[in-house]
C-alpha cells in the first residue's frame, strides 16, 4: 500500500512538472512576447511616434507627392462609385 | 579535539553574548525601510481593534490618535491590506503606547533590534536541529554561524519582514523534526502553534501542515497504530486552528470566510510591477523559471552555493536510489534507512516541494529572492550535510583540510559583512563583475535614503532642501531615520524635477525605464555623488546646475 502511495505521488509530481515545462512553458513564452511587444510602455512609445510623425507631416509643405495624391483620389473615387 | 558538553555550552554562550553585543552596537547604522510606516500603522490598527473589543478605552483612544498622525500620500490603507501578520507589529504598537515612546525613529530601531533578537533565537533552534541530525558540535556550530552570517540574510534580519518568517519557519521546523522523532502530544502542540504563527506571516506556510498530515497518514495507513496516530493528527489540526485564530485578529470577525479569502484574494493583492533583472525590465508575473536559483547563486557566498548544490544533489540521488528499491514487504527497504536519513528526506522533500510550488504557480516575486529567504534554512542544512558526508568519507585523514574549509567559510562571511556594512542586504557574490552586480535591482527597501539625507545635511547649509526622486522609492519615508529637526529641512517633490535642488536615484523602477522616461535625469542636473560599495551602486545623487 505504501508503495502505491509513493508511486501515485511521484506520478502526480512528474505530471505537474511535465505540464509546466510543456504547456505552461509555451503559454509563458507567448505571454512574455505579448508583454514585450504590446506592453503599456510600448504602446505609449508608438503613440508618441505617431504624434511626432503627424507633426512632421503638418510642418512639411507637401506631405503627399502629386503622384500619390492623384492615385489616392482615383482610388477613393472608385470606392465611392462602387458603393453607389 | 573533542569538547565536553560544558565547553560546548560555553562556546555557544560566548558566541551569543558577542553577537548580541555587536547587534546592540550596530543596529542603528541601518536605514529605515519604506514599509516601516505601514507596519507601524498595521500594529496600531489591530491594537485599536483589540482594545475596542475588550474595552481598553485608554489604549483605544491613544492608538486612534497615533493612527491619525501617520500620514503619507503613498501609504496603503490598513483596512484594505489587513491580512498582514501582527506578530511583531502589535506588540511593538503596545510597547510604543505603554512606554510612551514619542520619537518614531526610536520605535523603528527598537523593532529592528527585536527582529534581530528573534532571528538570533531561531539560530539556536537551527543549531539544535543540526545537533539532532549530525550530533557533531563543530558542524552544528558552523551551520549556526553560516545561518546568521550569510550576508543578505544578516542584512535583512533587522527589517522584520522576510527574516521574521525565516525565524518562525525555523522554530516550526524544529518542532516538526521533534515530532518526527517523538510523535507525542507535547511536540505536536508546539508544532501546531508554530505552524500557525508561520502561516500568520506567509500564507504559503500552509504547505507545512498539509504535507505533514498527508505524510503521516500515508506512513501509518494499514498499520496497528493508525487509529492512535489519527487521534494525534486531529489534536495537531485542532491546536493549529485554535492557535491560528488566537494569534490572528484578522480571523476574529469571520474565521472561516476570512481564512478562505486569504487564499482567494492572494492573486489580486500580489504586486504587479516591472523588475530590473539581468539588464532587462521584465514583468514580475512572467518570471523565468531560473529566477530563484539565479538569485540564490549570485547573492550567496560562492563556496556556500557549491556545497549546497553538492549536498542537495547527494541527498536527491540517494533518495532516488532508495525510492527505486522501496518494497512493501521489506521494512528496511524504505525511503530512508535511519532517523538521520529520514531528517535529510524531510528537508529534501520540503525544499523541493516549496521550490516547485513557486515555479508551478509562477509566483510573482520581486526584489530578488527575498520572499523566499527562508530557503536559506535549507541551503545551510545541505551545506552542513555535504561537509558532514565528506568528513565521513575522509575520516581522520584530512582534518586540516576541514579546518581550512571551516576557516574560509567563516572568514569570507565576516569579511563580506564588514566590507559592505550596513548594506549587507544588497550583497552580491564577490566573484561577479561590476556589470553583473549592477544589472539586477538593488535597494528596494530604500535603506540608503538615511545615508542620502545625512550626506545632504553634511554638505548643504540651505534651510530648505528640495529633493526629487528618479526611482520607484518613496524616499520621504526614509526621513524618519534622521532627527525630527533635520526632517523639516527637506521637501520631497517626487518627479517634479524642475522644482528640485537634488535628485535621488537608484535602480528601482516599476516601469520599463528604457522606454518610459519618467525617471530620466534632466539635462540641467549633474551627478555629484555615487555611493558604491563592493562595486554595487547603491544610489546616485544629482544636483541642479546653477545658471
Amino acid at each position: 500500500m505504501k508503495l502505491f502511495f509513493y508511486k501515485s505521488i511521484l506520478v502526480l509530481f512528474l505530471f505537474l512538472v511535465g505540464f509546466h515545462y510543456s504547456f505552461n512553458y509555451f503559454v509563458k513564452k507567448i505571454k512574455s512576447n505579448i508583454e514585450e511587444n504590446f506592453s503599456k510602455e510600448k504602446i505609449e512609445i508608438i503613440k508618441d511616434k505617431i504624434k511626432k510623425e503627424m507633426n512632421v507631416a503638418i510642418d512639411k509643405d507637401n506631405f503627399i507627392s502629386k503622384e500619390d495624391a492623384n492615385l489616392i483620389n482615383r482610388f477613393l473615387d472608385k470606392i465611392k462609385s462602387d458603393l453607389n | 579535539m573533542k569538547l565536553n558538553s560544558y565547553q560546548e555550552k560555553l562556546i555557544l554562550f560566548l558566541f551569543y553574548v558577542l553577537t548580541t553585543l555587536i547587534a546592540f552596537g550596530v543596529y542603528q547604522d541601518y536605514g529605515i525601510h519604506i514599509e516601516e510606516k505601514f507596519h507601524r500603522l498595521n500594529g496600531l490598527y489591530w491594537l485599536h481593534y483589540i482594545s475596542n473589543l475588550f474595552g481598553f478605552s485608554e489604549i483605544e483612544n491613544i492608538s486612534e490618535i497615533k493612527m491619525n498622525e501617520i500620514s503619507d500620500f503613498s501609504l496603503s490603507s490598513v483596512s484594505r491590506y489587513n491580512k498582514y501578520s501582527v506578530l511583531l507589529d502589535l506588540p511593538s504598537a503596545l510597547m510604543e503606547i505603554v512606554f510612551n515612546i514619542k520619537d518614531v525613529k526610536t520605535i523603528y530601531y527598537l523593532k529592528h533590534l527585536f527582529s534581530f533578537l528573534i532571528f538570533l533565537t531561531s539560530s539556536l533552534f537551527f543549531f539544535k536541529i543540526l545537533q539532532l541530525r549530525f550530533k557533531k558540535f563543530f558542524f552544528s556550530f558552523l551551520g549556526l554561524f553560516l545561518y546568521i552570517t550569510t550576508p543578505r540574510i544578516l542584512g535583512d534580519s533587522f527589517f522584520y519582514k522576510d527574516i521574521l518568517f525565516l525565524s518562525f519557519f525555523t522554530f516550526t521546523f524544529y518542532f516538526l523534526i521533534k515530532s518526527i522523532y517523538k510523535f507525542n502530544y507535547k511536540n505536536l502542540l508546539f508544532f501546531g502553534v508554530f505552524c500557525s504563527l508561520s502561516l500568520n506571516l506567509r500564507f504559503f506556510a500552509i504547505i507545512i501542515p498539509i504535507f505533514f498530515v498527508v505524510a503521516i497518514l500515508i506512513r501509518n495507513f494499514n498499520t496497528a497504530q493508525f487509529i492512535n496516530n489519527l487521534k494525534k493528527i486531529f489534536f495537531y489540526i485542532l491546536c493549529f486552528f485554535i492557535s491560528l485564530y488566537i494569534f490572528w485578529p484578522y480571523l476574529w470577525s469571520n474565521p472561516v470566510n476570512n481564512f478562505i479569502d486569504l487564499f482567494l484574494s492572494a492573486k489580486n493583492n500580489l504586486v504587479d510591477v516591472k523588475i530590473f533583472y539581468n539588464s532587462k525590465f521584465i514583468s514580475n508575473r512572467i518570471l523565468p523559471d531560473t529566477y530563484i536559483l539565479n538569485w540564490i547563486f549570485i547573492t550567496t557566498p560562492f563556496l556556500q552555493t557549491i556545497f549546497f548544490s553538492s549536498g542537495y544533489l547527494y541527498c536527491l540521488f540517494r533518495f532516488i536510489r532508495r525510492f527505486i528499491n522501496v518494497r512493501d514487504d521489506v521494512i528496511q527497504n524504505d525511503l530512508w534507512k535511519s532517523n538521520s536519513e529520514k531528517i535529510d528526506c524531510v528537508f529534501l522533500i520540503y525544499f523541493t516541494l516549496f521550490y516547485f510550488i513557486f515555479i508551478l504557480l509562477s509566483a510573482p516575486l520581486y526584489n530578488g529572492w527575498r520572499l523566499v529567504y527562508f530557503f536559506n534554512f535549507f541551503l545551510i542544512y545541505f551545506v552542513i550535510g555535504f561537509l558532514f558526508n565528506l568528513n565521513n568519507i575522509f575520516r581522520k585523514k584530512n582534518k586540516i583540510i576541514f579546518f581550512f574549509i571551516f576557516f574560509i567559510l567563516i572568514s569570507y562571511n565576516i569579511n563580506s559583512i564588514i566590507k559592505i556594512h550596513p548594506f549587507q542586504s544588497l550583497y552580491f557574490n564577490s566573484l561577479l563583475s561590476e556589470k553583473i552586480k549592477n544589472s539586477y535591482e538593488g535597494d528596494y527597501h530604500g535603506i540608503a535614503t538615511k545615508h542620502f539625507f545625512e550626506k545632504l545635511l553634511n554638505d548643504n547649509n540651505n534651510k530648505i532642501i528640495k529633493v526629487a526622486v528618479a526611482s520607484h522609492t518613496p524616499i520621504q519615508r526614509g526621513l524618519e531615520a534622521i532627527s525630527e529637526e533635520s526632517r523639516n529641512r527637506f521637501i520631497i517633490v517626487g518627479q517634479e524635477y524642475n522644482q528640485a535642488d537634488y535628485i535621488f536615484k537608484n535602480n528601482i523602477s516599476e516601469v520599463n525605464s528604457y522606454l518610459i522616461k519618467k525617471y530620466q535625469i534632466p539635462k540641467d542636473f549633474h551627478k555629484i555623488y555615487e555611493l558604491k560599495i563592493d562595486k554595487i551602486v547603491i544610489y546616485e545623487m544629482f544636483k541642479k546646475i546653477k545658471n
